[in-house]
């Protein structure tokens, strides 16, 4: 038996998780806009909105039993973070619906699940998402003066430039101190170093890591 | 140019009790106090160095404090003027300190001065400076929200310390391909502003 398209496992990986197996046996008995409604809440959920009360008016004003209800949306939930996670470069569209198909996805939902992540909603959404992940804080403003010390009270006249900076970071840290010469020389130089050497690997790593 | 050292009652009465102090012991006494001219707050000499001074040279604790405060005030202002070694020497004489007296001053100023005078220099009001810059380069491959990445990233490791104390406090700031561009093109702007004062 030849594949046309000889495709490993899903993107989902060798075990689909459970709340996604759970979900596709449950969303027989979900209607399109039910599907739909949910779709929006759980699309509003990634971008790190709260929606309780959108959650609790689906609930309440659904037949599907809480606890299945519960799957579904897990499952869905798990389904759009899994798939956003991997960049388009890696999963095309095609693929994505195939995998969902061997899950019985009803087609309908196919279409919709696929305009979310590869729609126009994506970068927002990769956004969003990346604001949990850890890092070290980023400079959310720097600002800068050189001064030239013209006398102090040990020397009539010194004429010593410096430089002085004021960093504010993404964590709301602030720090101000000042910049000897020799030392704002030395910033500048391994500043520089970095990009050459960031350059450098961007050009090496793109023919050597294999996606 | 106008004399930097006025001929004060307090200045008579030093000039009086240092003329009277041998040369040699002199001129060591002077070698120290240059030395730690530059240090904001701190004794020249300890509690216990004092009294053994008070005794090599037969001076009691009122007389050693005036001859240690006028030879520091001395040595102050030939920094803050910027007198010359020669210059200096007259302008002591000038107030009656022995010609011998005077060389140590002029002597020790011509040696130890010029590196004193960059220490000063350096002296500034900002409540920390950049000691030390450290990096590290790193290719993040994937994070929790994002497989499969190959994005470069920068961590910056500033060590900043404030004047009056020894330790060095961390800032670390990560960067990605872009950011440190933004950072490279403001230092590049500051080191225009550098340029344009010489």
């Amino acid at each position: 038996m030849a594949s046309s398209h000889a495709k490993d496992s899903s993107f989902l990986g060798g075990r689909i998780p459970p709340e996604i197996e759970s979900m596709s046996k449950n969303l027989k008995d979900v209607d399109h806009d039910m599907f739909r409604r949910i779709l929006k809440a759980v699309v509003s959920a990634l971008d790190g909105k709260d929606c309780r009360e959108v959650m609790r008016t689906i609930a309440e004003s659904s037949t599907i039993p809480q606890k299945r209800l519960g799957h579904i949306i897990a499952g869905m939930y798990r389904l759009l973070s899994e798939a956003i996670r991997i960049p388009t470069s890696s999963l095309k569209q095609e693929a994505f619906k195939e995998d969902l198909r061997e899950l019985r996805i009803p087609e309908d939902f196919i279409t919709d699940f696929s305009s979310v992540v590869f729609g126009n909603r994506r970068a927002a959404l990769e956004a969003a998402r990346s604001l949990n992940d850890p890092h070290l804080p980023t400079i959310e403003e720097l600002k800068w003066r050189v001064d030239v010390a013209i006398s102090t009270s040990s020397l009539a006249r010194a004429m010593q430039p410096s430089v002085l900076m004021q960093m504010k970071l993404s964590d709301g840290s602030f720090n101000r101190f000042e910049v000897p010469v020799s030392k704002f020389q030395e910033l500048r130089y391994n500043v520089a170093l970095i990009l050459k050497e960031m350059n450098d690997l961007e050009k090496r790593s793109i023919l050597k890591i294999q996606d | 140019m106008t004399s930097i050292v006025k001929e004060t009652r307090s200045i008579k009465e030093a000039v009086t009790f240092i003329n009277a102090i041998d040369v040699n012991k002199f001129s060591r006494l002077i070698s120290r106090i240059i030395q730690k001219l530059h240090l904001k707050g701190e004794r020249t000499f300890s509690e216990e160095e004092e009294q053994k001074l008070q005794a090599a040279l037969s001076l009691d604790k009122q007389a050693l404090n005036l001859v240690l405060e006028t030879a520091a005030f001395i040595l102050e202002q030939a920094v803050y003027h910027n007198v010359k070694p020669a210059a200096l020497q007259q302008q002591l004489e000038a107030v009656h300190l022995n010609s011998d007296k005077a060389e140590v001053f002029s002597h020790s100023w011509a040696t130890a001065g010029p590196e004193l005078l960059e220490k000063l220099k350096h002296n500034t009001f900002a409540p920390k400076k950049l000691e030390y810059v450290g990096w590290q380069l790193n290719l993040q491959m994937a994070q929790s929200s994002q497989a499969r990445l190959k994005s470069p990233s920068a961590i910056l490791q500033l060590g900043l310390r404030n004047d009056d104390s020894e330790v060095q406090e961390n800032v670390f700031v990560e960067f990605n391909h872009q950011e440190l561009l933004e950072l490279y093109n403001k230092l590049e702007i500051v080191q225009g502003q550098l340029d344009s004062l010489t």
